[in-house]
């Protein structure tokens, strides 16, 4: 068989978090709200109205443009794209068209080893076609016979970004959706949750002969609303066409629909005819202009990217590039890193250690963000130099970080009013060395036979009876000598 | 003579010296209505009869009692020593194409018949704040579109005050009809092609178009987005110069409106007009359009009574100290109808996609299997003939490969008139004009029937105006005596942007040097005693 490559293009739809729709002053997250909510006559397109711009909708897709390095148009236009469809209620979306509000760009998207057949991992380069905003449409569904309209998404805010066909694997699309999906919430730009339709994705798959620089007809995926559904849904996708193909079928240019329950994908529709949608400028709306002046304003609080701050991670603070990419998965958690790190000013190893094993879970449990968290930098830092000058043992530090989290106390005030102070007086601790030893004659017994691995049981067993205080280390010593 | 027959402005006076009540003024306009509008427009009206032809039939919804309250309010105010607002009282009918709150807003198509919006269109509601006393909705060609107001779903449509077997002209003829009968003494009009002017000249009265965006469209059923005006239609300038004030200025809801100060236009009005550069151009005392066969340009000059008015008016101007520039050249003029063929039947056919039958207006009561059968079924059945032609023009002209040769060109045309607009307006040039005097139509009010079904020769009805709606610049219409037939004609005012102010100045010094004219005594032949 001959040697095939993927070529594949994506299409997203991004949700803009804003609070407001896009030309109209309805709430735009309805997603707890019952059906026609948040409606009013503007989005719902009653005869007679006009739609105003909302510029933090610009605001949050020139935060994209610059993420993506495309180029700011200083002047954008919208454009209308008719079509009938009954969650359409103007008969026409505005949307941009020939000059969209910005243009080009890329995405150095690293590809981990898992996803690297040489088992290497490596940097693909995704180019960017364009970014446009445009209005969202509302949603059907058919009820016993009836179709349903529900008008709460009409203009909620979108930003549609296209590639260039430079992805070559489903690995490759599916990544291209999991950095994305970061960035998005990184920028504060999108909920990007594929599940609740903020993140939308649509990837266009052609194959060819490796090394060949055609574009063969394409089809188009529709429907995928998981990152996992569109890995799936391209790979069986990309193996039909070559079966197709290498038993001497053409491709056709298709739009395919894919089946979640089942893991199927479906044919929709032929595309062989392009749609018209007899595009013009929207009148109702003036040109959009960007002036120097607002997008500097815009950039002012433009942060450093996820991947750079990944890379810095590993540079600054010596960090392995594993933790580098957890504590940079999400903004918050790299920034209460650094906070914690420049605070601490030990090993910051020990700093992405505490955060990946202790702190990462109690966040994902509460479902806090780590700003949020009663667990300060400044007491977590607390707590890290307590058990650096032995004040208290790792164990106690650790089963700290919850009471900290729940009371709110600092660390040290805690451990002076809980008596949480480490044992390190050699005495005590040898007197209850001596009391487990003569309450467990058997393990003395079996120990002293040669089953020296049960130092460890007994050290529990001290650290048991001494409520987690005593010096683990001195314990063990002592042990060692008391049973030897 | 009766309350209803006095000026807006006369009306204020009179109800703020607490001479006459905002009741008693209604009355006198409720029986105005009662004399000569005749039954109102209705879909499946039943034949016209012989009544019916000597009759105005200016509306279609007359809200009597909302429009009793608004002026009790007017009065309660006056007696409480309250300010009433600057359109006090004053009668006012509003074009059908306007959408008001609870009140059925139909534009004059039976696929909005059942339709009562929600929500109050910005101009009205300035209207209402500004103390003004709503009469109801007036009639108007279907969607607008005509210049005849015969094309209106809601039947009989408006006939003209002044010969009852002629039409008002339109799309506002409601609107223009009403004033001039003295059912009201303000309308509301809008203008896209000429939609306020030419029945303001048809019935002899005074309307204006403000520059593109001084005054917000939010509330008005569009027709073509980047063309339509909201205006004034009125007795003379002074009463319009009153409504333009308060309708006018930017409006949060309506990007497409000015964010520029409003002018004192009533202060304006008595300002000195000399020294000002009036100029006439040619390319306005014909008519130019393309022979459908060959593609080439036949003239027709406008007649010589229309001519010899603007002429008049010029030595008018010119004994009050103006400057009058002859040959003037604006040589786009002759494009202006083929560009609007194209550009307002773009924007139309997208403005009518909306009326689906899905969440308002007109549904087939026939049962249907799909989807799509629904849509055509409630369009086919909604629609009248001339939103059918548009679509399908509208359609045809901005389809992807036809776009380029029809649309894109239209829209390069239209830059073109509008820089024949800035040449001759621009201070630093060679004519520094600051207003053009042309005819308002090529013709007067032409007999029902005549013209209507031709929608070629029906849209040039709108050369004269047509331009000033491409180039975004204000026009106003004002009556310029009459011809043979005893039918008004319009005299129009051209301006650059933003110069509503001076074109109403200019319109009220005519207005001041003819009051004496014979002309000026005669009455409609509707309020002739018979």
């Amino acid at each position: 068989m001959a040697e095939y490559e993927a070529v594949i293009g994506l299409e997203t739809h991004i949700q803009l978090n804003t609070k407001t729709k896009i030309f109209c002053a309805c709430k735009a997250d309805s997603w707890e709200d019952p059906p026609n909510t948040n409606i009013c006559p503007v989005c719902t397109g009653l005869p007679g109205v006009l739609p105003v711009l909302n510029r933090k909708v610009v605001e949050k897709a020139v935060l994209l443009a610059e993420a993506m390095g495309a180029e700011v148009q200083p002047v954008s236009h919208f454009d209308r794209k008719n079509y009938f469809y009954p969650d359409l209620p103007k008969g026409y979306q505005i949307s941009q068209f020939d000059i969209p509000v910005a243009i080009g760009g890329y995405f150095d998207l690293p590809i981990p080893e898992t996803a690297d057949p040489q088992g290497k991992g490596y940097i693909r380069k995704v180019r960017i076609h364009k970014l446009h905003i445009e209005e969202d449409a509302g949603k059907t569904k058919n009820a016993r016979n009836k179709r349903q309209v529900d008008f709460n998404r009409c203009g909620v805010p979108l930003v549609e970004m296209v590639t260039e066909p430079d992805l070559r694997t489903a690995d490759e699309a599916a990544q291209y959706l999991v950095r994305l999906r970061q960035l998005l919430r990184w920028l504060g730009i999108s909920e990007a949750d594929m599940e609740k339709g903020n993140l939308r994705c649509d990837g266009n798959v052609s194959i060819r002969l490796k090394g060949s620089n055609v574009l063969n007809v394409k089809t188009e995926i529709k429907n995928v609303n998981s990152i996992d559904s569109l890995r799936d849904a391209i790979r069986k996708e990309i193996d039909r066409q070559i079966r197709e193909v290498e038993a001497g079928n053409a491709i056709h240019a298709w739009t395919l629909e894919w089946d979640d329950d089942k893991g199927v994908l479906k044919k929709m529709r032929s595309k062989e005819t392009e749609a018209d949608y007899r595009y013009f400028r929207e009148p109702d709306l003036l040109p959009l202009k960007i002036s120097d002046e607002w997008k500097s304003e815009i950039l002012k609080s433009f942060p450093e990217l996820p991947l750079d701050r990944r890379q810095r991670f590993v540079d600054d603070y010596g960090l392995p590039m594993y933790d580098a990419d957890i504590l940079t998965l999400e903004r918050g958690l790299s920034e209460y890193f650094e906070a914690t790190a420049a605070m601490y000013k030990g090993d910051p190893k020990k700093v992405s250690n505490w955060l990946m094993n202790d702190v990462l879970r109690m966040i994902n449990e509460q479902k806090l963000t780590p700003m949020e968290m009663a667990l300060t930098p400044t007491f977590l830092v607390e707590l890290l130099k307590l058990v650096d000058v032995g004040t208290i043992n790792i164990t106690t530090g650790k089963s700290l970080l919850q009471v900290v989290q729940d009371s709110g106390k600092s660390p040290a005030g805690l451990v002076e009013e809980q008596g949480l102070v480490q044992v390190k007086d050699d005495a005590l601790i040898r007197e209850i060395c001596e009391k487990i030893m003569e309450e467990n004659p058997d393990e003395v017994e079996l120990y002293r036979g040669g089953k020296e691995t049960l130092i460890g049981w007994f050290v529990g067993q001290v650290m048991r009876a001494s409520r987690g205080k005593a010096d683990a280390k001195l314990a063990r010593e002592i042990l060692f000598e008391l049973l030897t | 003579m009766e309350l209803c027959d006095l000026s807006a402005f006369e009306i204020r006076e009179k109800i703020l010296s607490k001479e006459v009540s905002a009741v008693e003024v209604l009355e006198s306009s409720l029986k105005r209505i009662e004399q000569v509008d005749g039954r109102p427009g209705t879909i499946d009206s039943g034949p016209i009869t012989d009544e019916d032809k000597k009759r105005v039939h200016s509306f279609i919804t007359l809200t009597e009692t909302a429009a009793r309250e608004q002026a009790q309010k007017v009065d309660k105010l006056v007696a409480e020593g309250k300010d009433p607002g600057p359109l006090a009282g004053i009668p006012t009918t509003i074009k059908d194409v306007f959408c008001v709150k609870d009140t059925p807003s139909t534009i004059g198509s039976r696929i909005l018949a059942n339709f009562k919006a929600p929500y109050t269109a910005t101009p009205v509601e300035r209207m209402r704040g500004a103390g003004a006393v709503l009469l109801g909705k007036v009639n108007l060609d279907e969607f607008t579109y005509g210049s005849s107001t015969e094309s209106s779903a809601f039947q009989p449509s408006t006939r003209n005050p002044w010969d009852t077997s002629r039409v008002p002209g339109g799309s506002s003829g409601g609107s223009a009809a009403s004033v001039a009968a003295g059912e009201a003494q303000l309308s509301l009009g809008t203008d896209t092609a000429g939609s306020i002017r030419q029945p303001a000249a048809f019935c002899g009265v005074v309307g204006l178009k403000p520059t593109y965006g001084r005054v917000s469209r939010y509330g008005l059923i569009a027709f073509g987005s980047s063309l339509d005006c909201p205006g004034p239609i009125a007795r003379n300038a002074k009463d319009a110069a009153l409504m333009l004030k308060a309708i006018a200025g930017v409006d949060a809801k309506d990007a497409t409106t000015a964010n520029l100060p409003v002018a004192d236009y009533m202060a304006m009005l008595e300002k000195d007009i000399k020294g000002k550069r009036i100029g006439m151009s040619s390319d306005y005392f014909q008519l130019t359009f393309p022979n459908a066969g060959t593609g080439e340009y036949s003239q027709q000059p406008v007649p010589e009574e229309i001519k010899n008015a603007v002429l008049q008016a010029a030595e008018i101007y010119r004994l009050l100290g103006a400057e009058i520039i002859e040959n003037v050249p604006m040589p786009n003029t002759r494009y202006g109808i083929p560009v609007y063929f194209v550009i307002s039947r773009v924007e139309a056919a997208s403005n009518l996609h909306r009326f689906d039958g899905v969440k308002y207006g007109h549904r087939t009561p026939q049962k249907t299997a799909e989807l799509k059968e629904m849509y055509r079924r409630s369009r086919g059945e909604g629609f009248g003939k001339q939103p059918k032609i548009r679509i399908l023009m509208g359609m045809y002209v901005s389809a992807a490969h036809y776009s380029e040769q029809y649309y894109q060109r239209a829209l390069k045309v239209r830059t073109l008139i509008r820089q024949d607009f800035e040449r001759v307006f621009d201070p630093d040039g060679k004519y520094k004009l600051d207003a053009l005097l042309t005819p308002t139509t090529p013709t007067a009010a032409f007999p029902m029937d005549a013209v209507f079904g031709d929608s070629v020769l029906m849209q040039y009805a709108d050369q004269l105006t047509v331009p000033a709606n491409h180039a975004g610049t204000p026009g106003v219409s004002f009556p310029g005596g009459f011809n043979v037939e005893g039918l008004p004609i319009g005299l129009q005012l051209l301006g650059p942007d933003f110069s509503e102010g001076e074109l109403l100045q200019l319109t009220h010094a005519y207005e001041q040097a003819t009051a004496g004219a014979g002309w000026r005594k005669k009455i409609p032949t509707v309020l002739r005693e018979e």
